[in-house]
């Protein structure tokens, strides 16, 4: 009776848009994973021409059934069976997340706030599992797990909590001071691992739900703005009067580099992966050189190809048509989620469907930005698209509070 | 609680617009990467993931007017090495190293060096490729380069010049026409991955090379044949230090062959001397033509009617000008004689009285119109202009040596080029020595038709020359160039190489002819220049005009240029019979000189020598050195007084020590029986007794000597 209910005030144009990208998604792994040497590239490419030609536009005397089977031995990569399980779980979890009322969740927010916090501290602990210079994950046998996405959905729900309490009460910088506290130290957390870009995606829900939430709109702008000066004062500051600065010098040249990726100190450093990615991008044009055929991504130009640039990948292949039927599905997501904020049938929902379509529009604003030039490279994955499974659930949970939201937007169901 | 509502949905909507207006901002940079940047990233994407290895364009060959190949490219495999691709660098290096005969450490450390391409050996010959292509070895590649192949090597190397590893023309008409020939190189470009890997079944993409053009030059190879075997019978037999001989087809300026010694071969230029290589004295050397130059003189002259045929002139010997004597070659002069006499007989007062009476304007500007003072445009690299003395400093005198061929330098294509003038009816062509360029299919890329540069002389003044000229060779002093069924006129010249420092060379002559043939019908205009002949004969009637009659005959039957019958034949045909064009010589000192090393000083200045009494020291001549005879005078030396039977107690000269070293001063006071009493060191500086004084034999000469200083300018 209640499932059936719930299952008529589902968000089905949210569900679609969710499932074309993941989808998407799949695809543009499958491309991205296909292969991990040379050797590779040219022999699946024949492979794909004789075995799959029927799907290559060439006529083939095998029926399409046969080419089928064999286009998806290719397809299903390790990485992308990897993924897939991922989605399923997340899913699984998705629909778990369906069934609590996210009233409930209020209840638990001190044990949630708490679970956060020793969940991030015990990355820095010997649980915690290190790669490419920073400790982000947790060993769980046979895969390992980043608090840190986990941390972004805990924040939502504790702070959508938070704000919910002080409604019409967030005018004053006083009154404003708790809730700074309240995300900060989760933030110094996750910066010690050192993780800037989640640092960051925290700075992005705070503000967005501290707006919604009513917070006098002079003193978030003014203080977001001040932020900002603060920081960049003290990266020149940094430079140009050799202030001491939290940050390592590999940080700091990733963070500036989308400055100028092309000059001879950044191009064969830093700048190596912004280059490789505009000139994968640049590549594409319209059209794109096909699945499975960019010669940036196959032939291990393009880093990270599968997770943090996997956009680079969807502009070389797919091209223009690609990358902003991507953006169209992002957008409708981004809508669906906005208008399942203002339909919210209480403030705590609003507001954890704000900090979701925050989190979500500022980790797809610092991806694209980063993979087209034009912001810092911060680690920070592509939503529902970058391989991970960490993130996928993250993001999938994220989903699942805004269905949740949105189903129990009727005050008077019973 | 509706307040509330209203504000957070107006909150909400700002946070979309927000969020809708940063989507747009992204959308329209990507629309700007892919559109605007998208050819510029494309291209950086090409470059990131393609290797090029160069492939050389064929060059093109070099051929002679008549369609043989005297340069053509043939195939060699150059061997490469991708350092990164090899992966047992000591075994490579051991392998290859005795093959490619280089050192195994050098073959290591190309083969180690952190780079995607490297020659090992270029342009190896076909068993070496074929000895490594078997050894199958991972990183080591060939490309097909090609080389230069000459098939006579001797055959005019300074007109095709050569060219450097890199297949770049570096002298001649390679390096002339290098652009030409070289075509345009193609690439190998192979594809490979972010690691520096080549992908198997990759991009290879290949861009063929354009084979060069093909250069067909003027050049007659079996003429250049006749010219490369008279040069090397000019070697033979007088050893000169340099020899020319260009061949013209007057009527077109286009050069038939142009040879000159010494010479190198194009595949071993690098064991030459550089001076050999890097200049053709065809275009390069600057001269004194001396008498051939009077043909120019006599042209000019009668076309400005300055002198006739008939004229009148008086040779007495010597002309004087200002207070210089210029003596006629001919002792005692030739007296009385016809301008046509004049020019028969190379008479020097007649030349120098035809060149006073044209003047100093108009003789200037037939030399300028005949193209000497300029290059001739024949395209060669280090053309020479001539020195001439500049019009407005000209004194008489100047003018009087001019119309001799003194006080003018010339380069041997002015001059052939001039006289081309002189046989064809008056009209300066530009030299020529390429007809056409080709692409390899044969179709004609560039074109050079016979250009005229100027009319110089009208046709009537050149019947008159030619007239005179074939005198020359029929009854004058070029006798030695007649050449048997052909109507030949020409000049022969003699003249003093010019010293460095100006003034003349003692004992360095140029030996030279000028002449063409058939005279009514000229197909071939020959210039013979032989600088420096060596064993004391140097005369042009001697050295030069014999060469021309024999390759004059070879040319002309080659050319099939018929014979005509019934020709009257010089009465003369010795060719030692024929009395020889002299010229003014300064005689030696050969006083208190070893008689042997004073015959040498004399033969090389061109003099005879005869000596009187017995002895092996020279004690007295006659004439007194510095004085001006003309070349063949006798000398007479006076051995009387060196025996060694000689008294004691007999008197001898003090001969001039200044300069001598001590050893130098030693031999020579002992030689004539004194003593040398040394002091100092270095060269002789003052003596006592000076130079002349008479001394009792066994008597001590005192010499201070000094190390030679830097003033010391003498």
């Amino acid at each position: 009776m209640m499932d059936k209910r719930f299952l008529k005030n589902l968000d089905y144009t949210l569900v679609i848009a969710v499932f074309l990208i993941i989808c998407f998604s799949l695809v543009t792994i499958s491309s991205a994973t296909l292969v991990s040497s040379p050797m590779g590239f040219k022999q699946q490419q024949e492979i794909w021409n004789k075995d799959a030609p029927g799907l290559n536009g060439v006529s083939s005397s095998e029926p399409l059934g046969v080419s089928l089977l064999k286009y998806s031995k290719m397809f299903f990569s390790d990485t992308v069976k990897k993924q897939i399980i991922w989605i399923c779980l997340s899913i699984a979890i998705l629909a778990l997340v369906l069934t609590v009322p996210y009233e409930d969740f209020r209840r638990h927010r001190k044990a949630i706030y708490i679970l956060n916090i020793v969940l991030l501290l015990l990355v820095l602990s010997p649980l915690g599992h290190s790669a490419k210079g920073a400790t982000r994950w947790i060993n769980m046998g046979s895969f390992s797990l980043q608090p840190s996405e986990f941390a972004k959905i805990f924040i939502i729900i504790t702070f959508a909590d938070f704000l919910a309490r002080r409604e019409g009460n967030l005018n004053t910088l006083k009154d404003l001071l708790p809730c700074f506290v309240y995300i900060g130290v989760p933030m110094l957390v996750v910066l010690k691992q050192p993780d800037l870009g989640t640092a960051l995606v925290f700075m992005a829900i705070m503000f967005g739900m501290l707006f919604v939430a009513g917070a006098n709109p002079k003193l978030v702008a003014g203080l977001f703005v001040g932020g900002w000066s603060l920081a960049i004062g003290w990266v020149w500051a940094h430079f140009h009067l050799g202030l001491w600065i939290p940050l390592k010098e590999y940080q700091l040249d990733r963070l500036l580099v989308f400055l100028d990726p092309w000059s001879k100190k950044n191009i064969l450093g830093a700048g190596y992966h912004v280059v490789q990615s505009l000139i994968a991008i640049g590549s594409g044009g319209l059209e794109g050189k096909g699945i499975y055929n960019g010669s940036q991504n196959q032939l291990n130009f393009l880093p990270e190809q599968h997770t943090d640039f996997i956009f680079s990948v969807v502009g070389e292949e797919m091209g223009f048509i690609g990358v902003t039927a991507l953006l169209l599905l992002f957008f409708i997501l981004l809508y669906r989620g906005i208008r399942i904020a203002s339909e919210a049938k209480d403030l705590n929902g609003t507001l954890l469907a704000t900090g979701v379509v925050s989190m979500l529009t500022f980790h797809i604003l610092i991806n694209v930005g980063m993979v087209s030039g034009i912001m810092p490279v911060t680690g920070v994955p592509l939503p529902l698209f970058s391989y991970g499974g960490s993130s996928m659930l993250c993001n999938m949970i994220a989903i699942g509070i805004l269905l949740n939201v949105h189903m129990r937007r009727q005050k008077i169901l019973f | 609680m509706k307040t509330t509502n209203i504000l957070v949905r107006r909150r909400i909507t700002c946070l979309f617009l927000l969020a809708a207006a940063f989507l747009s901002l992204i959308v329209v940079r990507l629309a700007w990467i892919q559109f605007v940047r998208g050819d510029e990233l494309r291209e950086q994407g090409m470059v990131n993931r393609m290797r090029d290895v160069p492939v050389e364009a064929k060059r093109g060959s070099i051929l002679d007017r008549n369609g043989n190949e005297l340069v053509t490219s043939i195939s060699a495999d150059s061997v490469y090495a991708i350092p990164n691709h090899i992966e047992k660098p000591d075994q490579v290096a051991a392998q290859l190293a005795p093959i490619l005969l280089m050192d195994e450490a050098k073959v290591k450390q190309i083969i180690t060096k952190k780079s995607r391409f490297e020659w090992l050996k270029r342009k190896v010959d076909f068993e070496t490729s074929e000895k490594i292509k078997a050894l199958k070895i991972d990183g080591i590649g060939f490309a097909e380069e090609s080389k230069r192949y000459y098939k006579q090597e001797t055959l005019a190397p300074h007109i095709l010049g050569f060219t450097g590893t890199d297949n770049q023309g570096l002298m001649g008409m390679e390096a002339a026409y290098n652009k030409e020939l070289k075509g345009i190189q193609g690439r190998i470009v192979i594809e490979h991955d972010a690691a520096g890997r080549e992908i198997p079944q990759a991009l290879h993409q290949y861009i063929p090379a354009t084979q060069g053009n093909n250069l067909v030059l003027t050049l007659d190879q079996t003429i250049q044949h006749f010219v490369e075997r008279e040069l090397d019978k000019i070697v033979a037999s007088y050893n000169p230090k340099m020899a020319v001989i260009i061949v013209m087809d007057p009527k077109t300026g286009e050069v038939l062959a142009m040879g000159n010694r010494p010479t190198f071969s194009p595949t071993k230029w690098r064991e030459v001397p550089q001076s050999v290589w890097d200049r053709n004295p065809a275009v390069w050397y600057n001269y004194e033509p001396g008498s051939t130059f009077k043909i120019i003189t006599a042209a000019s002259a009668l076309e400005e009617n300055a002198v006739k045929p008939n004229d009148r002139f008086y040779d007495p010997g010597y002309y004087q000008i200002a207070d210089r004597k210029i003596r006629c070659w001919k002792d005692g002069g030739h007296g009385s004689q016809s301008f046509a006499e004049v020019v028969e007989n190379s008479c020097n007062p007649g030349f120098i009285q035809t060149g006073l009476n044209l003047g100093k304007e108009k003789f200037y500007k037939y030399i300028r119109a005949f193209g000497f003072g300029q290059t001739t445009g024949i395209g060669l690299p280090g053309e020479a202009r001539g020195i001439m003395i500049p019009e407005k400093d000209a004194t008489n005198l100047n003018i009087g040596t001019m119309s001799i061929g003194q006080s003018i330098a010339v380069t041997p294509i002015q001059l052939i080029t001039a006289i081309g003038a002189v046989a064809n009816g008056g009209n300066l062509m530009k030299p020529q020595l390429v007809k056409r360029v080709e692409d390899y299919k044969g179709n004609v890329v560039r074109e050079f038709k016979p250009e005229q540069v100027r009319k110089v002389i009208s046709n009537e003044t050149t019947t008159t020359t030619n007239q005179l000229l074939e005198n020359v060779v029929f009854k004058g002093t070029g006798r030695n160039a007649y050449v048997d069924g052909y109507r030949v006129a020409g000049k022969t010249g003699t003249a003093q190489v010019v010293a460095e420092r100006g003034g003349y060379a003692s004992g360095k002559y140029v030996a030279s002819f000028a002449g063409f043939a058939p005279v009514n019908d000229p197909k071939i205009s020959v210039l013979i220049m032989i600088a420096e002949p060596q064993g004391g004969n140097y005369y042009g009637g001697q050295v030069a005009a014999p060469v021309f009659s024999s390759l004059a005959l070879d040319v002309l039957r080659y050319l099939g240029v018929p014979e005509q019958k019934n020709l009257p034949k010089p009465t003369k045909i010795n060719p030692w019979d024929v009395e020889e064009e002299r010229i003014e010589v300064a005689v030696p000192n050969v006083v208190n000189l070893p008689l042997e090393e004073a015959q040498k000083l004399l033969r090389e200045a061109g003099l005879a020598f005869e000596s009187k009494g017995q002895g092996k020291m020279v004690y007295g001549q006659i004439p007194e050195s510095g004085a001006l005879v003309l070349s063949g005078t006798t000398v007479i030396l006076d051995l009387s007084s060196g025996t060694s039977q000689t008294k004691q107690g007999e008197q001898v000269s003090v001969p001039n020590l200044k300069g001598k070293t001590i050893r130098e001063a030693g031999n020579l006071l002992e030689s004539l029986g004194l003593k040398l009493e040394p002091s100092g060191s270095g060269l002789a500086e003052t003596q006592n007794p000076a130079e002349g004084a008479k001394l009792t034999r066994g008597s001590a000469v005192k010499v201070e000597f000094k190390p030679p200083s830097s003033d010391q300018k003498t």
